[in-house]
């Protein structure tokens, strides 16, 4: 909103979180510009959660300095600005749904009609009834619903579509997208892939508490550098095929081959140079989850760790 | 200011749905009362049975309500996250704590106002006005000695914990307070120290219209700052496990 002025609506600035000898969080630099919508990816472990608690004051940083619209988090978070939905964040038991939409409404500077609230979270349905009976899904929409229950200009998720099926996620997606559309900055944490792909146009791909890579998903999917082509080659000779120029890694089943490369072009002429006819030729991009995994592996590798295994 | 009130009203409205807090608070005082209170003759404490029994059971539903009503769920609310959902609100960090102390100093009236109408109909006790509201007033203010308990407890240890902690500090207070039968010999030695005895000897030296000693008001406030102070405490180390 325009009267927050115009400089950046998240800073971390070398921010660090140790727990004894583990860094949770480990000199993290990052900024979010208005009306983004940022998705931080990582495996789980990664710090994603450390981070957007410390964002939130509910945890302070070991190290280094974060700002929300120029002000501490803790006042960001007092003065309304922000709206969240965290995996940990429990409800009021024993009251109404509605009731504690009302609640959060209430407690809120600039209350959004409840109405609204509760159409936008898709729970106008199920206002009436208590909230220790909800299934998971619906659990998670009313928690939303508190998110959003006051006009704020940030919004911050943690794996907001867990325990939602397919349909649930779909409309949760939508209902989002109207939100920022009214030009508030959304930062959501996510292991799901596809999701990061879809709805963000920035990710932040994030390891063992460090930022590995920071761009839009087509920047993402470029960064991890390589190109995917299959091709059918009978009696192919695996030594030959890994001498070809620009290629990292490569699978053979059968005669199907499968070769990841940096440089498909050259990859591709070399085979035929050599003489050799592949037939069903297909070159594509490494999908976001290759990227996501080749960033994540190199990452691991380079410190000496085991790839954490993406759920 | 004016969110903690409107927690506060939603913590009310919950508490007053809540079957096993209108037993604790209301039900069991009440029944004891119709069962006991007119059966013994003897004095107690320098004052007819009936006058004891009122104040006993007034209290003992003041302190179990703010303490069984309190601990458990604030042990439970931390469990399921909704003190960190609270944290992410406009409201003050502390308001939680300050939404429950207050919430508990509402829902303690009723069940002491209905005790003392019990006492003044039933048990035929005779006061004159100022006494009404003097043993009124010192049992309300004792129970939040018991809301301060109840927030240290129910905010540093797990639900399962809790639980069996409340029950102890429940019984501890009510026997060794005298709430159940007047203390005398080793345990009134022994019990006389407790702020649930403080509270009723207090109100028992009321109604006898004997002078009340210092040091029953001055233990009941150091309760308070004990009590207060452990809560704080818990409060403090648990910033960051919500």
């Amino acid at each position: 909103m325009s009267h927050r002025g115009t400089g950046p609506v998240v800073s971390f600035e070398n921010v660090s979180k140790h727990y004894g000898s583990l860094k949770a969080v480990d000199g993290l630099s990052l900024e979010l510009r208005r009306g983004e919508t940022v998705a931080l990816l990582g495996p789980n472990g990664a710090g994603k959660s450390t981070s957007l608690d410390m964002l939130l004051a509910l945890r302070k940083p070991t190290a280094g300095t974060i700002e929300m619209f120029g002000q501490d988090p803790y006042h960001a978070v007092k003065s309304g600005s922000v709206g969240a939905m965290l995996q940990s964040g429990g409800l009021m038991p024993e009251v109404t749904v509605g009731e504690l939409v009302a609640l959060a409404a209430g407690l809120h500077p600039r209350p959004v009609p409840i109405a609204t609230t509760l159409r936008r979270a898709g729970i106008a349905d199920i206002a009436g009834q208590r909230v220790d009976r909800l299934s998971g899904g619906q659990t998670q929409r009313v928690r939303f619903a508190l998110a959003i229950a006051g006009e704020c200009d940030l919004i911050v998720l943690d794996e907001p579509t867990t325990a939602m099926d397919v349909e649930t996620r779909r409309r949760f997606w939508s209902s989002m997208k109207e939100e920022v559309a009214e030009g508030k900055t959304l930062l959501f944490a996510t292991h799901y892939l596809e999701e990061a792909d879809q709805a963000a146009d920035r990710i932040l791909v994030i390891n063992r508490g460090r930022l590995l890579a920071d761009g839009t998903p087509a920047e993402i999917k470029q960064r991890a550098g390589a190109k995917r082509m299959s091709f059918r080659l009978p009696g192919a000779n695996e030594s030959l095929l890994v001498g070809l120029p620009g290629v990292v890694s490569l699978e053979t089943r059968n005669d199907l081959v499968q070769i990841q490369t940096d440089d498909s072009d050259a990859t591709l002429y070399a085979l035929l140079d050599a003489g050799h006819r592949p037939s069903e030729i297909e070159v594509g991009s490494l999908g976001l989850e290759q990227a996501f995994l080749t960033i994540t592996a190199e990452d691991d590798q380079a410190n000496g760790h085991e790839p954490v295994p993406v759920q | 200011m004016s969110g903690i009130l409107l927690l506060t009203r939603a913590e009310i409205n919950r508490l007053r749905r809540n079957r096993r807090y209108l037993l604790f608070t209301v039900g069991l005082p009440v029944i004891l009362y119709l069962i006991i209170g007119r059966q013994a003759t003897s004095k107690a404490y320098g004052v007819e049975f009936a006058a004891y029994y009122m104040v006993a059971m007034a209290t003992f539903g003041a302190f179990a309500g703010a303490l069984n009503g309190n601990s458990i769920r604030i042990s439970e609310e931390r469990k399921v996250g909704w003190i960190r959902q609270l944290r992410l609100t406009p409201l003050p960090a502390n308001a939680y704590v300050i939404a429950k102390i207050l919430t508990s100093m509402a829902t303690t009236i009723p069940s002491i106002v209905i005790v003392l109408l019990l006492g003044r109909f039933y048990g035929g006790v005779h006061l004159a006005a100022w006494q009404w509201l003097v043993i009124g007033v010192i049992i309300w203010l004792g129970s939040t000695i018991f809301a301060a308990l109840a927030v240290a407890v129910g905010y540093r240890f797990p639900p399962d914990q809790v639980q069996p902690i409340t029950m102890l500090l429940y019984f501890a207070f009510t026997i060794l307070g005298g709430i159940w039968f007047p203390l005398g010999g080793a345990l009134q030695t022994i019990g006389k120290g407790t702020p649930t005895y403080e509270a009723v000897k207090i109100s028992t030296d009321v109604i006898g219209n004997v002078s009340v000693p210092y040091g029953l008001v001055l233990g009941l406030v150091i309760w308070l700052a004990i009590f207060a102070g452990l809560a704080t405490l818990s409060v403090r180390s648990m910033a960051e496990a919500v």
